[in-house]
């Protein structure tokens, strides 16, 4: 018996293990499925730890890359994508992907190899503060101080990326701090609190909503967050109240729906724009009154009282005072909104206005015109379709004419506006929902921003589908110089880019060109029925313009059209 | 608008630069700072004034109060008729 004691006493002491091999626990304590990511010196005893567990790596070719495909991961499972790089350029590359995560409250944890803990503050080989970089851009951070605080820290930035409103969170992760055996500390509960929405701001909202007989919703990029496309759908068939999207509500309400009159603002529709302008209530459920969505925000709804409701409270009366605000759960509030405003003629009214504003597909010529393009490719695209696009024209004209029954069909830069955004989302989209059909749409400058990542669509293969919308010019630059700066077009040329065919080929990709409008229907029967990657390159006239458009410094409703 | 901004938080890494550059990037200009920090609680006092008066003494305070480490934040304006 004696002897026996002191054995049992050991057997209770945990081994001490190593910090790589901590975060890499972590992960796996997540759920954490995949992690995009490019391996350096700093970083070299976490990718030492990474083979026979239970996470794949997706080695991308450029770590902005593995960024935006973390992001689109984050945006289309809820749940943080997770990206890793070296210290130095390794993270300062990652530095586009977090502010696009932070601009547009993705869900991310962005992992950063530092130097080792002694020569922090020397300038040593590959040094840089990523800490300090990204303070204004990320929702939290963290540097890794003591090996044993691994287990903690892993476990609230994952906590803080997906709570709330969420955001990305960096951990930079000295490299002695990778490399020391410890026994970890153990990991404190977090309880969170969710505060149901106050009973007197409900009645306050449902009495301006009975009283209304123009009302308005007015969602955004909070609807995906909260997963409130169930609650935002019964809210306005009961209360019979037409809605209008931001660039990120697309889908919140599917678009298709009658009484959707379609995205507002900049490069929205006119019926979506004229119903804000005359509007007597606007719900505004989601939304941050972005100036892109607002136009001049003193004419913006100017005769209406204002419900706001989003999960952020620092949103509600930051650029508009709210006559009622709630923040917290939304899905809560809106189901707790059950006033029947009598604005039967105004819907209607709506509706002949949405009519008459109606997108127009014909344009003169034989060659392709994208938008006719892509509604006929949107339209025969089944509906587990996700768009991710670049940014440009060609961003403004999947928004235009796809139609998107969630939001999570629709991935798109739209606080940051990256150009570089489209592969590498279709990468993470194709991997956070292999079912998924996922559809990329470029531009010739866009396209250029990530190239490289052709390469990881080929080594993984992934059936990521491109459609490139080749003008041979930064076009949403040259229609800015041609409108508003006169004509004088200033380095918008990009008439020598390479044959992007060719090009896809030569990563392995399959690949054809099309010219002529003929040609359009062949080429989505081609695209959507081919299993594996295929990149269609269209060529499109460089005069096109997106219509319609406000123009900068100008109220909604002072819309420039196409001429007719 | 100009006015104090109290701010009660959890000493951790970077807490000091987060609260600042907050401050800073969502237009205001700090002239008066004094802080104080011990086993692991600080409280920061800011001196402010918005660089244009679109800006609120309410709505910093509240995008404060996303921060992760800021336990309670109050404000008080030294405007001539604010209360
Ligand atoms: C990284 C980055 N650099 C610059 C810009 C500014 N910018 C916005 S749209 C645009 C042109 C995009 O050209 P392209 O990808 O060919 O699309 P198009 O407008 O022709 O459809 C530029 C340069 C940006 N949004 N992102």
């Amino acid at each position: 018996m004696a002897t026996r004691a002191p054995r049992k006493a050991l057997e209770a002491v945990p081994a001490p293990v190593t910090g790589a091999r901590l975060v890499v626990e972590a992960l796996e304590r997540e759920g954490v499925r995949h992690l995009f990511g490019y391996p350096g010196g700093a970083i070299m005893p976490v990718y030492d730890a990474l083979p026979g567990s239970k996470l794949q790596h997706i080695l991308v070719r450029h770590e902005q890359g593995a960024a935006l495909a973390a992001d689109a991961y984050g945006r289309v499972t809820g749940q943080p994508g997770v990206c890793i790089a070296t210290s130095g350029p390794g993270a300062t590359n990652l530095v586009t992907g977090i502010a696009n995560a932070f601009l547009d409250s993705v869900p991310l944890v962005a992992i950063t190899g530092q130097v080792a803990t002694p020569l922090i503050g020397t300038d040593a080989f590959q040094e840089v503060d990523i800490f300090g970089i990204t303070l204004p851009i990320v929702k939290h951070s963290f540097v890794i101080r003591r090996t044993e605080d691994i287990p903690q820290v892993f476990a609230d930035a994952f906590r803080i990326a997906r709570s709330g409103r969420p955001g990305p969170v960096l951990i930079d992760l000295p490299k002695d701090m990778g490399v020391k055996a410890v026994v970890p500390a153990e990991i404190r509960p977090h309880v969170e609190a969710v505060e149901a929405p106050e009973a007197a701001l409900i009645a306050e909202a449902n009495a301006l909503i009975a009283e209304a007989r123009a009302p308005i919703l007015y969602f955004g990029g909070g609807i995906a967050i909260a997963r409130a496309e169930r609650a935002l759908r019964a809210f306005a068939a009961r209360a019979g109240i037409p809605s209008v999207a931001t660039l990120k509500g697309l889908g919140g309400i599917p678009t298709d729906d009658a009484a959707f009159l379609g995205m507002l603002g900049m490069h929205g529709m006119r019926a979506a724009n004229i119903a804000i302008d005359n509007c007597d209530l606007l719900i505004c459920i989601g939304a941050r009154f972005d100036d892109r969505a607002t136009g001049k925000a003193d004419t913006f709804a100017p005769n209406a009282r204002i419900i706001h409701l989003d999960g952020d409270a620092a949103e509600i009366g930051k650029l508009r005072r709210a006559d009622v605000g709630i923040a917290g759960d939304i899905v809560q509030a809106m189901d707790l909104l059950t006033a029947i405003p009598r604005c039967a003629a105004w819907r209607d009214q709506c509706l002949r206005q949405k009519a008459m504003w109606a997108m127009d597909y014909d344009a003169p010529g034989n060659g392709v015109y994208a938008p006719a393009l892509l509604k006929t490719l949107s339209e025969a695209a089944p509906d587990n379709t996700i768009f991710t696009c670049d940014v440009g024209q060609h961003q403004m004209w999947v928004a235009q004419h796809c139609r998107f029954s969630r939001p999570q069909a629709h991935l798109t830069s739209a606080g940051l506006g990256t150009m570089g955004y489209g592969i590498p989302a279709g990468i993470g989209a194709l991997l956070a929902d292999p079912s998924a059909t996922v559809i990329t749409v470029s531009g010739d400058g866009s396209i250029m921003m990530n190239i490289q990542e052709l390469a990881t669509i080929r080594r993984y293969r992934l059936p990521l589908k491109i459609v490139l919308l080749d003008n041979a010019q930064l076009g949403m630059v040259r229609q800015w110089q041609e409108l508003f700066f006169d004509r004088n077009f200033s380095e918008i040329d990009l008439s020598d880019n390479p044959d992007f065919a060719e090009v896809a080929r030569a990563f392995g990709i399959e690949a054809f060109t099309i010219d002529h409008r003929s040609e359009v229907a062949g080429a989505v029967a081609r695209l959507l029925g081919t299993n594996g990657p295929i990149l269609c390159h269209v060529r499109i006239d460089p005069r096109e313009n997106v219509w319609p458009l406000v123009p900068p410094n100008s109220s909604n409703v002072e819309m420039m059209e196409k001429a007719r | 608008m100009s006015g104090r901004i109290q701010v009660d938080f959890d000493a951790a890494e970077g807490a000091v630069l987060r609260m600042l550059g907050l401050v800073e990037r969502r237009g205001f200009v700090v002239s008066v700072m004094t802080m104080a920090a011990r086993e692991g609680r600080g409280s920061l006092s800011l001196d402010v004034d918005a660089r244009d008066p679109g800006r609120s003494l309410d709505v910093v305070a509240r995008q404060l109060r996303r921060l992760q480490e800021v336990r309670n934040v109050s404000t008080s304006s030294s405007d001539r008729g604010a209360s």
